[in-house]
């Protein structure tokens, strides 16, 4: 199975990313092999822990940022709701959702990393 | 080829949009709010494509230096971001911020946008240009009839000319020494060309004064010396009929510069007679440079004073009491101003 119909099957929406990049598939392809490594260095959760809610927002936001400029779907969805409850202050709903996000991201990035 | 500026602290979202512009635009591309400040001073940018979240100096940070440096009017910025916050959106338009794009964008969509408003400024940029150029050439077709008619008051005097253009230089000698001496006269600063060609129509009364007079070659009479008096009057209403073919920085700086080229800081010049500051700065510079060369050449009724003996009347008052800031750059500049003379000659 190809990147992109691996992404697809697990909830990226690919035929939007790559409209958005003009239907440029490899550029597509070439930006996605870059995502582990611009998320990765991300951390939303031990930030939170620590009761840095700024750096968490801030962390939060360029992964949404980034994800949704290339339709991971699953990341951008959890990543904007992060963002938007700890900017409200509903820390502990943030935290139990980035907890759950965890999983679904390594997955992702995981896939991603195959193909690299 | 037009210069985009790309500004985000992360690589994929710089990428995508080099990828995006390369073969509309030279891409340049900074990872932070320092880094861009520095490109914008340093180089040529068209356009700015400009995240608001980054580390150390944010969005926000960067557009108030570009509105700050004026950078902001000639150079489109859009905000790139993921952000839903109205309030920081609006903080980022009230800025100068051209456009909103918000993440996750349409790549066809951002490059339609982005390059519709570089070619509109860079529209707007060639009409400006043009309007600056016509309007420097009507400055100086202004400025060269501005010389012709003094010149033509300087002949009729049987005068070479070469007076105006000493007055002219030497009010702008002064000028500049007060604009970077006196905090009060800094705002003069981009005026004192205009001052300068003001300078030449100092004597235009002149064209009205019968040649008897004018070019008496010994003491006037009293009478004599009164109607001598009357070219300030006489010079300020020909340039009130000048109006409509002037400049009007420099119709305003004409009209007071005849009429009160001779007042002096003590009230005993004339036509009104002013005292102190009543009288504009300007004026007082170009009564002090006009006695300077006038005691310093020849005329048809009095030799030249050297420039020691001419310098010393004007500084003893033996001339009319001048502005005591006016006589201070006179005294500094003294051998600044004997070289300047001594430049212009036939």
């Amino acid at each position: 199975m190809a990147l992109l119909d691996e992404l697809s099957a697990n909830g990226s929406n690919t035929t939007e990313g790559l409209s958005r990049l003009m239907n440029n598939a490899s550029l597509y392809e070439r930006l996605l092999k870059k995502l582990p490594g611009s998320v990765k260095p991300l951390e939303v959760l031990p930030h939170i822990e620590n009761g840095d809610i700024k750096q968490a927002i801030a962390n939060a936001h360029t992964i949404k940022g980034v994800t949704g400029n290339l339709s991971i779907t699953p990341l951008y969805t959890a990543y904007t709701k992060i963002t938007d409850l700890l900017r409200i202050g509903s820390i502990d709903e943030a935290r139990n959702l980035t907890v759950e996000t965890l999983p679904v991201q390594e997955k992702i990035l995981t896939i991603i990393e195959k193909y690299s | 080829m037009d210069r985009l500026l790309i500004v985000d602290d992360e690589e994929i979202n710089r990428s995508i949009l080099i990828a995006g512009f390369a073969d509309l635009y030279e891409t340049v591309e900074a990872y932070n709010g320092r880094e861009t400040l520095d490109i914008l001073e340093n180089s040529k940018v068209n356009a700015v494509l400009l995240d608001l979240h980054m580390p150390d100096i944010d969005g926000l940070q960067v557009l108030k230096a570009m509105k700050a440096s004026g950078q902001i009017a000639r150079i489109p910025v859009f905000i790139v971001t993921a952000s839903n916050e109205d309030e920081e959106l609006l903080d980022a338009y009230n800025l100068g911020a051209t456009d909103v794009i918000i993440k996750p964008y349409n790549l066809q969509f951002v490059r339609q946008r982005v390059s519709n408003i570089i070619e509109l400024y860079n529209q707007r940029h060639h009409l400006e240009d043009m309007v600056a150029e016509k309007t420097q050439e009507l400055v100086r077709q202004n400025n060269r009839l501005v010389e012709a008619l003094a010149n033509i008051v300087e002949f009729r005097s049987n005068e070479s000319g070469l007076h105006v253009k000493r007055v002219r230089e030497i009010t702008v000698l002064l000028m500049k020494a007060l604009v970077d001496e006196y905090d009060e006269f800094k705002g003069l600063k981009d005026d004192i060309e205009s001052i300068a060609f003001a300078a030449c129509l100092h004597d235009i009364g002149k064209i009205g004064i019968p040649d008897a007079v004018l070019n008496k070659p010994g003491r006037y009479t009293p009478d004599e010396f009164e109607t001598m008096k009357t070219h300030t009057l006489k010079g300020y209403d020909e340039i009130r009929e000048m109006k409509d073919l002037m400049d009007p920085r420099l119709y305003e700086y004409s009209l007071d510069i005849a009429r009160h080229h001779h007042e002096r800081y003590d009230g005993k010049g004339y036509p009104d007679h002013l005292v102190g500051e009543d009288i504009s700065i300007w004026s007082q510079v170009v009564a002090l440079a006009d006695v300077y060369d006038a005691l310093t050449s020849e005329r048809c009724y009095k030799k030249a004073y050297d420039n020691e003996t001419a310098c010393n009347m004007i500084m003893n008052g033996e001339c009319g009491q001048f502005n005591p800031k006016v006589i201070e750059m006179f005294r500094r500049n003294i051998e600044s101003l004997n070289s300047l003379r001594l430049s212009i000659t036939e």
